[in-house]
């Protein structure tokens, strides 16, 4: 009885908690995304051919890692059990994948670049539970940013 | 060739079903799911449980400690008396050999009496002080025999076991101790709950051997009138035949065998119905 009581009340805790998290998480990734749209990024291993100036370049990274709360973790548990699209943890990616990717941008930034190539993401799961189940999603952004030569 | 980012949308990577409405809809299926499972176990347990040797049946209620205590040892004679009547109806309703009944008397004053692993049949003081006459305490006698004869305690049992077992497997509590902790704990349930059908089945029994052995079902019916006035009784615990919504139903079916095949009425003993005294 005890353990039911606890679940339900993790259950919704992780459900109000994390779904707050989670909206104001993309509050803040949509407004940072304008702010460093000047910032190109491709998947292209060349810079653009019409790129004349010379340029220098610099790896840059971005990394994050996101928890899962208890009411996904129940969800896409119950979801490994029917089978289907685990709806819970897509939210959960692309939070990671656009704040990796800001994150990335937001160093590229700080040397000066606008363009990034070559632009790749890693993924990863971490704290893997008791029962083996991923609690932490690890989302690596890494690609080459161009810098002007002339202004250095 | 132009190289820029566009905005993307939002939400096309993710679906935007509200997620309580997800975990909804996965948990009917998964409840559904169980409750088939159930289903399925309780029809399969009820046909297992009854090829269970009636000698495993008697280990298994020998090893449990039942919570109705036993007051035989202080009413000798009612002990023997009862002890006696239930083993004439076992032998007029063709108990088969390897099974044995034993009554056990509770000195209470609840209105109950029930039928319980081992052919172990508890009859409280406080039917036995409302019923008039003898004919009425064989149809008690002679239903509870007919529920072990039918195998009804060790299929109720089963049922009731499984079904936890399951439960708690599937729910993930407990360890491997856990039967062993269930065990025990359906020894508490010492009245065993049966369905509709196997409460008429059981009537069915107890009025073909309360017609062969007095010919007619006269007194019987008294039975019946006492379990509808004590369901009339606010607050009572749960009670002798309370699983059982079909008390009225059964009482008119009675009534008309009773005026269909008149005959008089054996009386109880009455030194020893003057004995009892209900606490």
């Amino acid at each position: 009885m005890g353990n039911i009581v606890v679940f339900f009340v993790l259950l919704s805790l992780g459900y109000v908690v994390g779904r707050a998290a989670e909206r104001n998480h993309f509050k803040s990734i949509r407004k940072r995304e304008r702010r460093y749209r000047n910032i190109l990024c491709f998947s292209e291993r060349r810079p653009p051919p019409d790129l004349t100036l010379p340029v220098n370049t610099i790896l840059v990274s971005g990394n994050v890692v996101i928890a899962v709360d208890y009411f996904k973790v129940v969800a896409a548990g119950l979801r490994s059990l029917i089978g289907g699209q685990v709806h819970a943890f897509e939210t959960l990616m692309e939070r990671a994948r656009r704040e990796a990717i800001l994150r990335m941008k937001e160093e590229a930034k700080r040397h000066g670049a606008k363009l990034i190539i070559n632009v790749k993401l890693e993924t990863a799961s971490i704290t893997k539970g008791q029962r083996q189940q991923a609690r932490c999603v690890e989302v690596f952004a890494y690609g080459s940013a161009l810098v002007s030569a002339q202004e250095k | 060739m132009k190289y820029e980012n566009p905005s993307i949308p939002e939400g096309i990577n993710y679906s935007n079903n509200h997620p309580l409405q997800d975990l909804f809809l996965m948990l009917l299926v998964f409840v559904g799911c169980i409750i088939i499972s159930i289903v399925m176990l309780f029809t399969l347990t009820a046909h297992l449980a009854k090829n269970i040797p009636f000698s495993t049946e008697l280990a298994l209620a020998e090893s449990l400690t039942f919570s109705a205590s036993d007051d035989g040892e202080r009413y000798p004679e009612l002990q023997h008396y009862l002890q006696q009547l239930a083993e004439q109806l076992a032998r007029t309703e063709q108990l088969p050999d390897d099974m044995s009944i034993y009554i056990h008397y509770v000195n209470d004053a609840t209105v109950n009496a029930f039928a319980s692993l081992g052919g172990q049949i508890y009859i409280h003081c406080g039917l036995l002080e409302k019923l008039p006459n003898e004919n009425a305490l064989s149809m008690v006698l002679a239903h509870e025999i007919a529920h072990i004869k039918h195998r009804d305690p060790i299929v109720a049992a089963g049922r009731g076991l499984s079904i936890l077992l399951a439960l708690g497997s599937m729910l993930g509590i407990g360890d491997n101790s856990m039967s062993e902790q269930l065990i025990a704990h359906v020894s508490n349930i010492t009245a065993l709950a049966y369905n509709r059908n196997q409460e008429l089945e059981a009537d069915n029994e107890a009025i073909q051997s309360l017609l062969r052995r007095y010919g007619h079902l006269s007194g019987s019916v008294a039975l019946f009138q006492i379990l509808q006035l004590q369901k009339e009784v606010p607050l009572e615990p749960p009670e002798f035949f309370s699983t059982h919504p079909l008390t009225e139903s059964r009482l008119e079916r009675l009534s008309a065998l009773a005026q269909s095949s008149p005959g008089g009425v054996t009386p109880l003993p009455p030194n020893l119905m003057t004995s009892i005294n209900c606490e």
